[in-house]
């Protein structure tokens, strides 16, 4: 069995039983990449996107990817710069997150542009007033920076150890993390930002249009606090789930606490950030470039119940959860309030992308509706299939949660032994 | 150089269409594939049915902070500083659509299938203009190669280039005139016109007159 | 202007990410060269130890409360350690004691705490062999992968390899020294070696009166790695280790509880 590549002390599943549970994901992967094989073969009339919706699933779902895996770089500021040592216990995971959620939605990325080929052009002719460059240098050096950081974790798989030269230049590059983890926060602050100037910055659609500072939109700012908000959270929601699937515990109480902390504080200053703005803009913005605020809201299925749930139910409702330390112990409250606030982030990405591409701008247009097809489904599924064989493959064979041997330990040392009681 | 204009006459648009056919031969436009919808066509202009009226829609070349240049991640869309035309490079474009999302007029048209000519159409392609590939965007640019080839004509014949006239090819196949294009300082602009989503700042080229219907959406700018 | 700072703040961050990895990659390679391959698997390894396993020796015998080794076990470099020591002369035990809990522990020995020891011959060199409690664990090995005359081991650096059931371990070694001579299977030594320029320098290994409380924590954190291993609850009853534990335990995970015993995280 694969036993010798298992790390010393740690408990996992026989062979033929992780086999059981990555048949199905490959199946799914291969599914997804068939889906994405024909969007590039026969081309982007595979997908259900048109002139009007330009863009759709697939940047949405890229969008929201990027801030969950924002939790990546946080942690590693946090760790790092800020040496906040107790998140020494998820950051692997939270790099193996980040590496994930990254290379999928680049992946996904090259699919979705009509000439993937020609990516190469925004490198060699850039556009340095275009968000969108910024977006794609950033993203492009910080999957690098990901990548570098996952060298380490791979690198002290317990077989690969045995090699000299992955021995010690693990433990040269562990020396120097710091540079990556700053690297890595200065780049995500800037490409975060950017997927939100991106709608912030389009002067021909009032309702993502927003002022802001010098260049940069308000929705630069707003999408780099809720994606440092929402990290921490999917940590949180990630590692309960692992936590659950494979019946251990991986990390200390503690974790959880200041992790739902730190999101709850940052969740609070975007909640109020967030009406900041929207307010300014339903007031001032808006009605300066020639359009009510509540027109757009007069499109059934975009109510105003869309800004309320996204302000307040998947916003400010987990923020308080998160920020009150009675619920924030007890796991279940955790846990939902994480879930709500990454559905929040994800429901301000939907904003941002498909309801802005779904409202009218001419007097003459109609409200639109798109529904994907299941080539961008299966391409998506894809990326999921594949977030989860990588996850499962490194949490076999490597260390992702260093507090668990520790764990093991007080667990089965607090079982209490059994005693016969007399028969009655 | 003159900066070239339109103006439309919606009151004179009968909704014919030959405009968008003219375009399409003109700009060696691909016929549109099977599966294709309402949706993914290629139609550099555009007739719209609003109320009792025909709008004809098209890029319309805006001057000031235009938003598909800036969005640009390879510089593939430029404006012209001396005509004013908004140019696109479709050897350039990687097809993020970018561009689309950003056009407040939806002039923008993607390539979502491989162009194909049925065997023997190729003869009908206009050798003056470019065709497109798959995957990546195109639009109206006041008919380009027209351009191109009056200031050919015009040093040929040892006239100034840089002040020419020139047809568009919607321009000269509309029954009614109802398209009219020339320098946009001197093109009278009938009473009435108005330029859509003025209040945006896009400052576009083309004017727009309707009697039937109002094709302002938002305010007018407050400044007038 | 706009282009400059653009390209100059990416071009910047490539630069720095580059010079980074090539740093490490050429720290490597000098790492490589220089033979610092063991005492770089040791820090790796010191470091990933629970901190509970990490505490300084003057801890395990009482003298300080609270201490976390700085050192990697290296007391020889230690300040603390020498400063200890001088104003705290080592007590002689009243009666010498060889056997602790059972087990024979030979004053003449000195011991590291990933149970080895080391014993100075009189023509200068030492020989090395499994502290009893190794020997027990291990039984009759599997396997042993031994160094050769002529090879170099350096303290905390891997001694030599040993296998026993599904359990595969590096045991470390006392001492720096070049080898000069295996143990054969009727010897009481695995080792021979001779010093690297100089003396031997002991300094780092616990003897005397240190032993027993050394080796009390050592059984407790035994019984902890057996019952975490799958063994069931023991109890210290202060029964004696059997010759070879590992047949008593056959459900247990051997490579992890040989691995807490011998510090291999």
């Amino acid at each position: 069995m694969d036993k010798r590549f298992i790390s010393r002390g740690l408990d996992r599943c026989s062979t033929p039983r992780f086999l059981l549970w990555v048949a199905p994901w490959f199946a799914l992967l291969a599914f997804g990449v068939y889906a994405a094989g024909l969007c590039l073969v026969k081309g982007l009339n595979q997908t259900n996107m048109d002139n009007r919706f330009a863009f759709g699933l697939w940047i949405f779902l890229d969008l929201t990817v990027i801030a969950l895996g924002a939790g990546a770089f946080f942690t590693g500021f946090l760790l790092y710069i800020l040496k906040l040592k107790e998140l020494r216990a998820v950051i692997n995971s939270a790099v193996v997150i980040g590496l994930v959620c990254y290379s999928g939605a680049v992946a996904v990325l090259m699919v979705d542009v009509g000439q993937p080929l020609r990516a190469w052009f925004t490198f060699w002719y850039p556009n340095v007033h275009s968000m969108l460059t910024e977006v794609t240098f950033c993203i492009t050096c910080y999957l690098t920076v990901l990548a570098i950081e996952y060298l380490p974790i791979l690198l002290k798989n317990r077989k690969l150890r045995e090699v000299p030269g992955f021995l010690v230049f693990e433990f040269e590059l562990h020396k120097l993390v710091y540079v990556f983890a700053g690297v890595g926060t200065f780049l995500s602050f800037f490409h975060q930002g950017s997927l939100g100037g991106l709608y912030g910055v389009l002067r021909g659609r009032p309702f993502a249009f927003r002022e802001g500072f010098l260049v940069w939109p308000s929705t630069f700012f707003l999408f780099i606090i809720s994606a440092a908000a929402v990290g921490p959270s999917f940590i949180v929601l990630t590692t309960w789930l692992v936590e659950k699937i494979t019946k251990k515990s991986l990390v200390r109480p503690q974790v959880f606490h200041l992790l739902g902390r730190i999101s709850g504080l940052l969740l609070s200053v975007y909640v109020l950030a967030k009406t900041v703005d929207t307010l300014i803009w339903i007031n001032r913005t808006s009605p300066g470039r020639g359009f009510a605020a509540s027109q757009y809201y007069e499109w059934k299925p975009f109510g105003t119940w869309i800004l309320f749930a996204e302000i307040v139910v998947f916003g400010l409702v987990p923020a308080l959860i998160l920020l009150a330390p009675r619920f924030r112990a007890r796991r279940a409250w955790l846990v939902s309030a994480a879930a709500l606030a990454c559905a929040g982030v994800a429901l301000n990405r939907f904003v941002q992308t498909v309801q802005t591409l779904a409202l009218p701008t001419l007097s003459f247009d109609k409200f639109l509706s798109y529904t994907p097809s299941w080539q961008e489904v299966g391409t998506f599924l894809a990326v999921v299939a594949y977030g989860v064989l990588v996850y499962s493959f490194s949490f076999r064979y490597l260390v992702l949660f260093p507090e668990e041997r520790e764990l093991k330990r007080e667990t089965r040392v607090e079982e209490p032994e059994p005693v016969l009681a007399g028969r009655f | 150089m003159t900066r070239y204009g339109m103006t439309i006459d919606v009151d004179r648009c009968t909704g014919c269409g030959a405009c968008m056919v003219a375009c399409a031969v003109e700009n060696n436009i691909p016929p549109a594939h099977e599966g294709a919808t309402d949706r993914t066509g290629l139609t550099w202009i555009r007739v719209f049915k609003v109320g009792q009226a025909f709008v004809p829609m098209l890029c319309q070349q805006c001057g000031e902070e235009t938003p598909c240049v800036g969005v640009c991640p390879q510089k593939a869309v430029e404006v012209d500083p001396a005509t004013g035309i908004v140019g696109q490079m479709p050897e350039r474009c990687l097809g993020c659509r970018y561009c689309m999302a950003a056009c407040p007029y939806h002039a923008r048209y993607f390539n979502w299938h491989d162009p194909a000519w049925p065997p023997g159409m190729e003869k009908t392609l206009n050798p003056d203009v470019a065709p497109r590939m798959r995957g990546v965007v195109e639009k109206c640019n006041f008919c380009h190669g027209r351009w191109h080839a009056a200031k050919q004509q015009a040093v040929a014949e040892g006239r100034d280039p840089a002040h020419v006239e020139y047809t568009p090819a919607c321009v000269e196949a509309c029954p009614t005139k109802a398209i009219r294009f020339g320098d946009l300082a001197t093109l009278p602009k009938p009473p009435g016109s108005v330029r859509l989503l003025e209040s945006l700042g896009t400052e576009p080229k083309i004017y727009y007159r309707s009697s039937k219907v109002d094709l302002r959406a938002g305010k007018e700018p407050s400044r007038g | 202007m706009a282009k400059l700072i653009f390209l100059g703040a990416f071009y910047t961050v490539l630069v720095v990410v580059a010079a980074t990895l090539l740093n490490a990659l050429w720290r490597s390679i000098r790492d490589l060269r220089r033979g610092k391959t063991e005492h770089i698997r040791w820090h790796s390894d010191f470091h990933d130890l629970p901190a509970g396993d990490r505490a300084c020796r003057h801890v395990l015998t009482g003298e300080f409360q609270h201490r976390e080794c700085p050192n990697a076990f290296d007391c020889r470099g230690c300040q603390t350690h020498q400063h200890w020591v001088v104003e705290h002369p080592p007590r002689e035990v009243p009666e010498p004691e060889e056997e602790i809990f059972g087990m024979s522990f030979p004053l003449n020995r000195f011991y590291h705490r990933g149970h080895t020891w080391a014993r100075p011959e009189t023509d200068g060199t030492l020989t090395i062999g499994l502290d009893d409690l190794g020997r027990r664990l291990l039984g009759t090995p599997d396997s042993i992968d031994l160094p050769q005359p002529g090879d170099r081991i350096e303290a905390n650096g891997t001694a030599f390899r040993v296998r026993k059931r599904e359990a595969d371990v590096r045991v470390l070694s006392p001492v720096d020294g070049e080898v000069v001579e295996t143990g054969a299977p009727d010897r009481d030594y695995l080792l021979r070696v001779k010093p690297i320029g100089g003396r031997f320098d002991l300094r780092h290994l616990l003897s005397g009166w240190e032993v027993r409380p050394w080796l009390l924590r050592e059984m407790e954190r035994l019984q902890l790695a057996l019952s975490m291993e799958g063994a069931g609850a023991t109890l210290a009853d202060g029964g004696v280790p059997v010759s070879d534990i590992s047949a008593s335990y056959p459900k247990a995970d051997w490579d992890a509880v040989c691995g807490e015993i011998f510090l291999q995280p």
